[in-house]
């Protein structure tokens, strides 16, 4: 009697060991053997590498610590993955996957649509920057971006090879100059070695060794696209609306990105600090629902600023004043505090 | 059938009918669960052709020793030989072995016929047509008209009907029935000895478990008595039951009867008005009682030690 | 009929056949077969009457019949289906043997390895027709009563032609049917270890709920892959398009394993069981 358990349980055990190796629980990850190449050659050749028409899944492991946002849930902790395709001449494709429904981004270059099948709406929008990538899932136009501005401040390195989808890469390291006051440790890049654009970008915070964010490519195919996929059409039953003119972002819009009107930045680099006001409830409008109280978030904080309340995260901290005043940065508090007091 | 010295090397091929192999053979047969012991060291031939009574009281370990000759229990230590197959091979044998155990085993929402077909399709000796020695089965055990009636519906005297035709669907060369007659009224007693009577007489061995010696006795050409799991008597009944017996008779003149049979230098004397004789050869008594005159009305055995013997056995189990 | 002597089993075609009649004609698999055909209609007529509005993959269904099919198999895969396939896999074992009937098939002799065949055969035959009356009657009722564009407007904002929807609903299916085997073998295990049926779908019952806890807990992330249910939900990646095949082929690859161990399992425990 005694002993058929036993077996049950040798039975369970083996079923655990066999599902984790074919699910693949802890793949190590090879070091490819590559020509060793100079940090400034590699950023060189990655903000100008083209790397054509290319298809790929990738993964978004966030632990920034930002409460989720409505319409921006992607900004909220936890996984994501999302399917990319890219025509390579500002036509895209994102498909944001969620158990019950999908969200999907379309660019033809000059038409952006964004489909949200849980509401079978469709938003339409025109103009403004012909390839403006959502840094959510874009690993390669993310790090582009923050190579670009964090490398005059920055010590880059290369430290040895990886491999990232399945491609070989090198590893591009920015760690900030000890003048810079951050929060950041330092960055890390996965540059494809072939095509030369980003694979992988990975964000540490100080006093942490896992990763603030990593964001990155699961799998990614390069070649041509069907070209059906940079087009969209509302199905039957859609509800097509038009996005509001530029800054004043409808929820999803791929326009979300970037700093808010009226802001300015203190600093530059790691230590950059974005000052702006807090956009006034709009009359009419209600706050979406589930949108977190921001007066009730954080710590009350008192300086030459005046009086606000401080939210701290692993990689920033933001100020909101009293008056309606916001500084954001990837710096602790102090900082953002000396940040406000700038005129 | 008593407990041979004869080795289990010594089998010859079954296939070549040799009458005098013995269909069974369980030597030093040994099942426990856990700290109790259900058959304890137990040896046994069943001789081809016999018809053997397995007796005991509930709970002797009747069934364990048969679900360990069938390969429905593994025996913790001892062997199994069925047909000429034992160890692993056991299983080679049972096409040729019919069994009803631990009362029949149906589908309460099939119709007898349908759960016999069930049961034929499994049934390695059976090819073509399946519909045929179904019927056939269900008409040697009575029950052709109820043939089309859910299981469900049935008595506990046609249950064992049908569970008796599952055993029978397929000639065999050992036919084991645990208990065949539970349940079972007075006609069906009768029907299920008439089916063991035609077994036996087709050649077939039987092993038919029991805890009434009424039943082995009016059926069984041998008996083995089981007792919280140890044989503690096997053998040829008829021997069994007349081993250290003596003759009973009865006479219209018990008086002058018992003289002339002391006159004839037979060992008697009177009891419960009747002679009691010693002496085994009926035919001398009966000749010396009717050369004195004496009216004989009945010779019988009395069978000492088998009914004792049980009677013992069913009485500390009550 | 030298070579019916000789036999030692019944020919394999004939034992399974009669399982899959047996399987068929007992009214507990009867009436689970018609209860899940009424999901697809549930559905269907809560859309005709509620009409378009809420969320959740169900409205999607909403004048987009082709979808009802897959809406409701996965709605059926979350409890329902398993609980079929399950109570299948318990009568097929625990329940012939608190019958008396197993003994009886391995008297016969079935044989042990061919008894775990037939009864898989028996599991395999439910879990496949449940599928498909799901499948079928979703289609009927997604074309009857929802109605549609004829054809099937993905999660994508795409639409697909009859020919490709029906592809799509095929896939999902068979993917489907695919996750049941898994359930339906590792029930067949755990049938093979008791007698009493109920036993077996308590397990599969609490098993779910158990994965399904385990797969909520964030700091148990380690877990996920390792757990059959946190594949359930690719079925609704057949609604997406370009289809993604990543979460199906991972998800079948999962109840891949869960089968192999399942059926192991079912024939070391029959190999020694006491019939």
């Amino acid at each position: 009697m005694r002993r058929r358990w036993f077996g049950a349980a040798g039975a369970v055990a083996a079923a655990g060991a066999v599902v984790a190796g074919v699910v693949g629980i802890g793949t190590a990850s090879a070091q490819p053997q590559l020509p060793p190449v100079s940090p400034e050659d590699l950023v060189a050749s990655v903000m100008t590498a083209q790397p054509g028409p290319f298809n790929g899944t990738v993964g978004i492991d966030n632990e920034l610590g930002l409460p989720a946002l409505p319409g921006a849930p992607q900004l909220g902790n936890g996984q994501q993955s999302a399917r990319v395709w890219s025509g390579g001449d500002g036509k895209g494709r994102v498909a944001l996957p969620s158990g019950d429904g999908e969200k999907t981004l379309v660019s033809d270059g000059t038409t952006r649509w964004v489909y949200d099948a849980t509401d079978r709406t469709a938003t339409r929008s025109t103009g403004g920057a012909p390839e403006q990538k959502d840094p959510q899932t874009d690993p390669a136009g993310a790090s582009a971006q923050i190579i670009g501005d964090l490398r005059k401040t920055s010590q880059v390195a290369v430290d040895g090879t990886a491999e990232v989808a399945g491609r070989p890469a090198y590893t591009l390291v920015l760690t900030p100059q000890p003048s810079e006051r951050t929060m950041l440790r330092e960055v890390r890049v996965a540059v494809d070695a072939e095509k030369r654009i980003p694979l992988q970008l990975t964000v540490l915070a100080t006093g942490s060794a896992t990763p603030a964010l990593q964001i990155g490519f699961d799998d990614v195919t390069f070649g041509p696209q069907d070209p059906s996929l940079f087009t969209f059409t509302p199905p039957p039953g859609t509800t097509v609306k038009d996005a509001p003119a530029r800054g004043q972002g409808a929820p999803g819009a791929p326009d979300r990105q970037g700093p808010p009107q009226g802001s300015r930045t203190v600093g530059d680099g790691w230590d950059r600090v974005v000052v702006f006001q807090r956009p006034a409830q709009q009359p009419g409008r209600q706050a979406p629902q589930g949108a977190p109280d921001l007066n009730a978030l954080g710590t009350p904080v008192t300086g030459p600023f005046g009086n606000g309340r401080a939210i701290t995260t692993a990689v920033g901290t933001a100020i909101v004043t009293d008056d309606g005043r916001v500084a954001v940065g990837a710096v602790p508090e102090p900082v953002v505090a000396e940040a406000l007091g700038t005129k | 059938m008593s407990v041979t010295e004869q080795t289990l090397e010594t089998r010859t091929d079954p296939s070549s009918g040799t009458v005098l192999e013995p269909a069974a053979r369980l030597r030093d047969l040994r099942k426990t669960y856990g700290s109790v012991t259900a058959v304890d060291g137990v040896d046994l031939d069943l001789p081809a052709g016999a018809v053997v009574g397995l007796l005991g009281p509930n709970g002797s370990g009747k069934t364990t020793l048969i679900r360990m000759l069938l390969g429905l229990t593994a025996p913790t230590a001892g062997r199994v030989e069925l047909l000429g197959h034992d160890g692993t091979q056991l299983e080679r044998a049972l096409p040729d072995v019919g069994a009803l155990v631990e009362g029949p085993g149906f589908h309460p929402f099939l119709s007898g016929r349908d759960n016999l077909l069930r049961a034929a399709a499994c049934e390695p000796r059976l090819d073509g047509d399946l519909r045929a020695p179904v019927d056939a089965a269900l008409g040697r055990v009575g029950l052709t008209e109820a043939a089309r009636r859910r299981y469900r519906g049935y008595s506990l005297g046609m249950k064992q009907r049908l569970g008796l035709a599952a055993a029978l669907l397929v000639p065999r060369r050992l036919v084991v029935l645990d208990e065949p007659t539970n349940g079972l009224d007075p006609a069906g007693t009768r029907d299920v000895r008439r089916v063991i009577a035609e077994l036996h007489g087709a050649g077939t061995t039987v092993l038919l478990s029991s805890h009434l010696l009424a039943e082995v006795e009016a059926v069984c050409t041998h008996v083995a008595v089981l007792a919280r799991g140890s044989l503690l008597v096997s053998g040829e009944l008829a021997t069994l039951l007349a081993s250290d017996g003596e003759l009973a008779v009865t006479v219209d003149d018990p008086a002058r009867g018992l003289a002339a049979l002391r006159a004839a230098g037979f060992a008697a004397y009177l009891r419960d008005d009747a002679l009691a004789v010693t002496e085994v050869d009926p035919p001398e008594v009966v000749a010396a009682l009717v050369h004195a005159g004496v009216g004989v009305w009945e010779v019988s055995r009395r069978r000492a030690h088998l009914e004792e013997l049980f009677a013992r056995l069913t009485e500390e189990d009550a | 009929m030298t070579a019916v002597l000789e036999r030692t089993h019944a020919p394999l075609g004939r034992v399974v056949g009669a399982e899959v009649r047996w399987v068929l004609r007992r009214p507990r698999t009867l009436v689970v077969l018609g209860l899940l055909a009424l999901i697809p209609v549930a559905v269907a007529i809560g859309i005709a009457v509620a009409g378009r509005g809420g969320r959740g993959l169900i409205a999607q269904v909403a004048g987009n019949g082709f979808v009802l099919p897959v809406v409701a198999l996965g709605l059926a895969l979350t409890l329902l289906l398993p609980l079929a396939v399950a109570s299948a896999a318990a009568d097929a074992v625990a329940g012939e043997a608190g019958s008396g009937t197993l003994r009886g098939l391995l008297v016969a002799p079935v044989g042990r390895a061919r008894f775990v065949v037939m009864k898989a055969a028996g599991v395999i035959t439910v879990a496949v027709l449940a599928v498909l009356i799901i499948a079928v009657v979703g289609m009927i009722a997604g074309t009857v009563v929802v109605g549609g564009p004829g054809s099937l407007i993905t999660l994508s904002g795409t639409t697909l032609g009859v020919g490709e929807a029906l592809g799509r609903i095929a896939l999902v299916a068979v993917w489907t049917i695919g996750q049941l085997l898994a359930v339906g073998a590792v029930a067949l295990a755990i049938s093979t270890f008791t007698e009493h049926p109920l036993v077996v779908l308590a397990c599969v019952l609490g098993g779910m709920i158990v994965f399904g806890v385990l797969g909520a807990i964030p700091s148990l992330d380690w877990l996920q892959p390792l757990l059959l249910t946190t594949g359930f939900g690719a079925g609704t990646d057949v609604l997406r398009d370009p289809l993604p095949l990543d979460g199906l082929e991972s998800s079948s690859l999962r109840a891949l394993v869960y089968v192999v161990l399942g059926v192991g399992v079912t024939f070391w425990r029959m190999a020694r069981r006491d019939g």
